[in-house]
């Protein structure tokens, strides 16, 4: 097999318009070890959304390599470099194997699971008996499994009873959760990866494909070199490799994605370009919209958005001339200001044009991690379990009575509690307990002074559960070793709605245990017990709690009723929900009939005002009364809160790069995909790079008003007045980069001279709907350190 | 006809809660969301000031002063992160915001019954123009009375009910 990190893709398998994506197995095993030698264990990658299906290869009662599923209907085999070569983090030397404790001088000291977690349910006790069950918050992850969130959010919600749960899918798909839901009624991707075969136009924004989703990119590259090639349209300030491959490429400027979006609806309702039997029909909101949307003919949003008007005529032609059009968004948007509001654009041209539930018909609200389907499932995050209406009375109440507790147990008095204001109460005080389980918020939030700060107080018990030491465990009370994905068993649900099963194929390191473990044994430290005085959690196993969650989202969106790890385990690998007793093979599109979620006593949520964030109420539901039609959601653009300036004159963006994951826990522990961007940089425009006088591999520093980093240029294709930096670098594999906060100096960031975190210099300021954190909005100086030296690549 | 009355009404309803929620922004900096929009409300209010103002004349009212509403820009960012490190910090915090926010939603819901007797008025004199500006106002200042809502429903648990 070709060297898959210079090979990001892998060879080209071109096909047609509806024929079936050719099967290409990718493997990858250690070297030295056989084929014939290792056993196969059925699960899925863990390394982005796509959630490829692959085995697992245990050699000795190790990991020994991967492959991916040739059955598997979401990659036919495929693995892209993060899936090949990502494993090898499980068997990585310095995995946390017992729990550690911090002794009063501050080092942290290894401990029996007993005491460490006595101590977690002393504090808790503590906790709650001062402070009532608002004094304590979880914020975890979208990576783990679906029985680990959903043991949690039972946990959290009935058991202690707060709305203070929320993960890290709020950095990433919180918008794509709360666009779905604001245009469809309820959560949950409509479409399918197969609608990659059959679309003849392909329209992305803010959505590096290439880099996130390497496994989809090779599929759509795959139709771009075939026969009938599908026209694509690209929005991204940069010139990705995406971009590369665009009919159209619009390189916009920051901050202006709801601009453009009323610039292409304002072209598509001039043109005629709109199905309105369709609109008519099935949707609300069109008089509202075509409004709005008249305030943006292409001369007004090509000044907002500084692209010719000539180049949105052009990609509005594309998309309205399509006839099967896939849209897709991520991060670009989600992460940007109006972030809600502009996805929902992105929903409505696929509205306007009836572009919904039908083959080549679809539009993915993308999510980044590899299970965050599960947490907004499950209720582990900003939702309630099973889809559920938090401003339904009947919702709550049947998951009252689905989990045996009074229904003023369940806290529905407004919406869970997102991270950005659980940060806000334990900086205020008020938040006295806080369980971090399986993310790195001192690498990954914005404003990392700020976090830092918050996390350090002595008043704040901080309990960490994770597989590695980390930049956060240097802020823990106790922190508490987890198994990983290969350790456990349990399955998780992709983009498209694909639920796979992985089953464990080797033992976890050393005292290291699966989370729903850990959750159980809290839960029974702390007798949690449902109204008749029984424990709270009836299950022991996964396979129990699968069996309970799926009897939970039985007549919700996500049913899974149907499916079982037995059905699972059979030959159909990846099973799409809603899967019932009538649909036993799954649903491949949602909203073939047209008919939403949008019923206001079954919809999962009643809607925002998007500018503020403003929740609709159930009257103002009824009187809007979509019932079963979809709401196109109209929006003004307004610029965003930290425009450059004079002296911070850069616009700053962060994002990721193909060889790493989240803060690199696990793949800077991957020789490979290490030593493919060791190194934190920035890249530039090569007219600032002239203008500043900075060559490739010079030292800079970038600073915010809120802090500073120190990376080397790399002199790339965007836009100019545009800094990118990735978010994946903090401190832990620097050299005295661990023991005392990180740094040696207290600070946890390697010292001033050290600081190279991505999230030193973003803004703390979050999207008013979907409260997802704005990483990609703030302004920046850069000044040249050092000429040369190191490469940067 | 005294419509002047009721568009100074608006006038000054507006330019208060214009002030008041540049004021709760100040001073909750540390509460980045209350931070933001309040500056952003704010200025809207302004607007619908600016908005009206030319139908005073039409009314035969003495025009108001323009109210100011402020930017942010990157000295605050400093001065606020102290700040929260500092007032953020205390308990009492939450009390604070949730007194700030009641009483910036009276304001706003004055503001909305102004624009309500004014609209009446409008349609009684058939001013179709006047009767434009108030439809957009009118709507926009619900829209910040609800968001004080939600706000201060998410708030009050917090502030009332931990510890
Ligand atoms: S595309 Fe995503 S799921 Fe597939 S192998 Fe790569 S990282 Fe894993």
């Amino acid at each position: 097999m070709p060297d898959r990190i210079a090979d990001i893709w892998g060879r080209r398998t071109p096909y047609g318009a509806e024929a079936r994506w050719p099967v290409r197995v990718d493997q990858y095993l250690e070297d030295g070890v056989a084929e014939a030698d290792v056993e196969w264990v059925r699960s899925a990658c863990v390394l982005c959304s796509n959630g490829c299906g692959m085995d697992i290869a245990v050699h000795d009662g190790r990991i020994a390599g991967v492959r991916g599923r040739a059955t598997d209907r979401v990659n036919h085999g495929r693995l892209g470099p993060k899936g090949l070569y990502g494993w090898q983090a499980n068997n990585s030397p310095d995995r946390l194997t017992e729990p550690l404790i911090r002794e009063t001088g501050g080092r942290l000291r290894p401990a029996s699971w007993d005491e460490a977690m006595s101590l977690v349910a002393e504090r808790s006790r503590e906790v709650l008996a001062e402070r009532g069950p608002l004094g304590m918050g979880f914020y975890n992850t979208g990576q783990l499994f679906l029985e680990d969130y959903y043991t949690l959010s039972l946990l959290v919600r009935a058991g202690i009873g707060t709305p203070h749960l929320d993960a890290n899918t709020r950095l990433c798909t919180a918008t794509a959760d709360f666009a779905l839901k604001e245009t469809f009624g309820s959560d949950g991707d409509p479409g399918s990866v197969t609608d990659i075969d059959c679309c003849d136009t392909i329209f992305t924004i803010g959505h590096n494909i290439a880099e996130t989703q390497t496994v989809l990119w090779s599929r759509i590259l795959d139709r771009l070199h075939g026969p009938d090639r599908p026209r694509l349209v690209v929005v991204d300030p940069r010139r990705t490799a995406v971009a590369r491959e665009a009919d159209v490429h619009l390189p916009i400027r920051g901050g202006t994605n709801l601009a453009l979006l009323n610039g292409i609806q304002h072209e598509l309702i001039e043109n005629g370009w709109v199905d309105r039997a369709f609109v008519d029909r099935n949707t609300v909101g069109f008089d509202r919209l075509t409004q709005t949307v008249a305030e943006y003919p292409p001369e007004r949003a090509a000044d907002i958005c500084g692209v010719p008007a000539d180049d949105i005529r052009a990609a509005a032609r594309v998309i309205g001339g399509a006839r099967r059009l896939v849209s897709t968004c991520l991060q670009g948007v989600y992460q940007s200001h109006q972030a809600t509001a502009s996805a929902c654009q992105v929903n409505n041209i696929n509205l306007l044009r009836a572009m919904i539930g039908r083959p080549g018909r679809a539009v993915f609200q993308m999510n980044g991690q590899p299970t965050a389907q599960n947490t907004r499932e499950t209720g582990a995050n900003g939702d309630l379990a099973g889809m559920r209406n938090w401003q339904n009375p009947e919702h709550v109440a049947e998951l009252a009575r689905i989990w045996n507790v009074d229904p003023l147990r369940v806290p529905a008095w407004a919406p869970p509690t997102h991270v950005m204001r659980m940060m806000r109460y334990a900086e205020e005080g008020s938040i006295r307990f806080l369980w971090i389980i399986g993310t790195n918020p001192a690498v990954s939030l914005p404003e990392l002074a700020r976090i830092r700060s918050i996390l350090r107080q002595k008043r704040l018990f901080v309990v960490v559960s994770d597989a590695f030491r980390t930049e956060t465990t240097e802020f823990a009370d106790v922190v508490l070793p987890a198994a990983m994905w290969g350790e456990k068993t349990g399955t998780y649900t992709n983009h498209d709605r694909t639920v796979h099963l992985s089953e464990r194929a080797v033992d976890p390191p050393g005292a290291a245990r699966p989370d729903m473990e850990i959750f159980l044994d809290y839960a029974r430290r702390l007798e949690l017990t449902d109204k008749d005085g029984a424990p709270l959690i009836k299950w022991r196993t996964p396979e129990e709690c699968f069996e309970a969650f799926k009897q939970m989202t039985r007549g919700r969106p996500c049913d899974y009723s149907g499916l079982s790890y037995d059905r699972l385990r059979g030959d159909n690998s990846g099973i799409q929900w809603p899967c019932t007793d009538q649909t036993p093979a799954g649903t491949e599109r949602l909203y073939a009939d047209h008919e939403f979620n949008t019923a206001t006593d079954y919809c999962e949520d009643y809607g925002h005002d998007l500018l503020t964030g403003a929740a609709h109420e159930r009257k103002d539901h009824s009187a809007m009364a979509p019932a079963g039609r979809a709401i196109l959601k109209a929006a003004h653009y307004l610029p965003a809160h930290e425009p450059p300036t004079d002296d911070y004159p850069f616009w700053y963006t962060t994002g990721r790069t193909v060889y790493h994951w989240h803060t690199r826990t696990k793949t800077g522990r991957v020789r490979r995909l290490d030593a493919a961007a060791p190194e934190m940089w920035v890249e530039m425009s090569p007219a600032d790079a002239e203008r500043l006088d900075l060559a490739e591999g010079d030292l800079v520093r970038v600073e915010s008003p809120r802090g500073r980093l120190k990376a080397r240029v790399r002199i790339g294709g965007g836009r100019d007045g545009v800094v990118f930096a990735p978010f994946h670098y903090g401190y832990w594999d620097m050299p005295n980069g661990d023991g005392d906060g990180g740094s040696g100096n207290g600070d946890g960031n390697g010292g001033r001279d050290r600081a190279r975190a991505a999230n030193e210099l973003t803004i703390t300021d979050w999207d008013p709907v979907s409260k997802q954190p704005l990483v990609k909005t703030a302004a920046v100086s850069v000044t040249k350190v050092t000429e040369g030296g190191a490469q940067a690549r | 006809m005294k419509l002047d009355n009721a568009i100074k009404g608006v006038l000054d309803a507006e330019a208060a809660l214009a002030k008041r929620l540049l004021a709760v922004g100040e001073r909750h900096a540390a509460d980045h969301d209350v931070y933001h929009l309040g500056h952003t409300l704010a200025r809207q209010a302004a607007d619908h000031v600016t908005r009206l103002t030319p139908f005073a004349e039409r009314y035969h009212m003495a025009p108001p002063a323009p109210p100011h509403a402020g930017d942010s820009h990157g000295i605050l960012e400093t001065l606020r992160l102290k700040r929260s490190q500092l007032m953020g910090r205390a308990e009492s915090a939450g009390m604070l915001l949730l007194r700030e926010l009641r009483e910036t939603y009276l304001l706003a819901q004055a503001t909305e019954i102004a624009w309500t007797i004014l609209q009446q008025a409008a349609l009684a004199v058939r001013d179709g123009e006047l009767l434009d500006v108030i439809s957009t106002c009118h709507e926009q200042t619900e829209t910040c009375a609800k968001w004080l809502r939600t706000r201060i429903k998410e708030t009050a648990p917090q502030a009332l009910a931990a510890g």
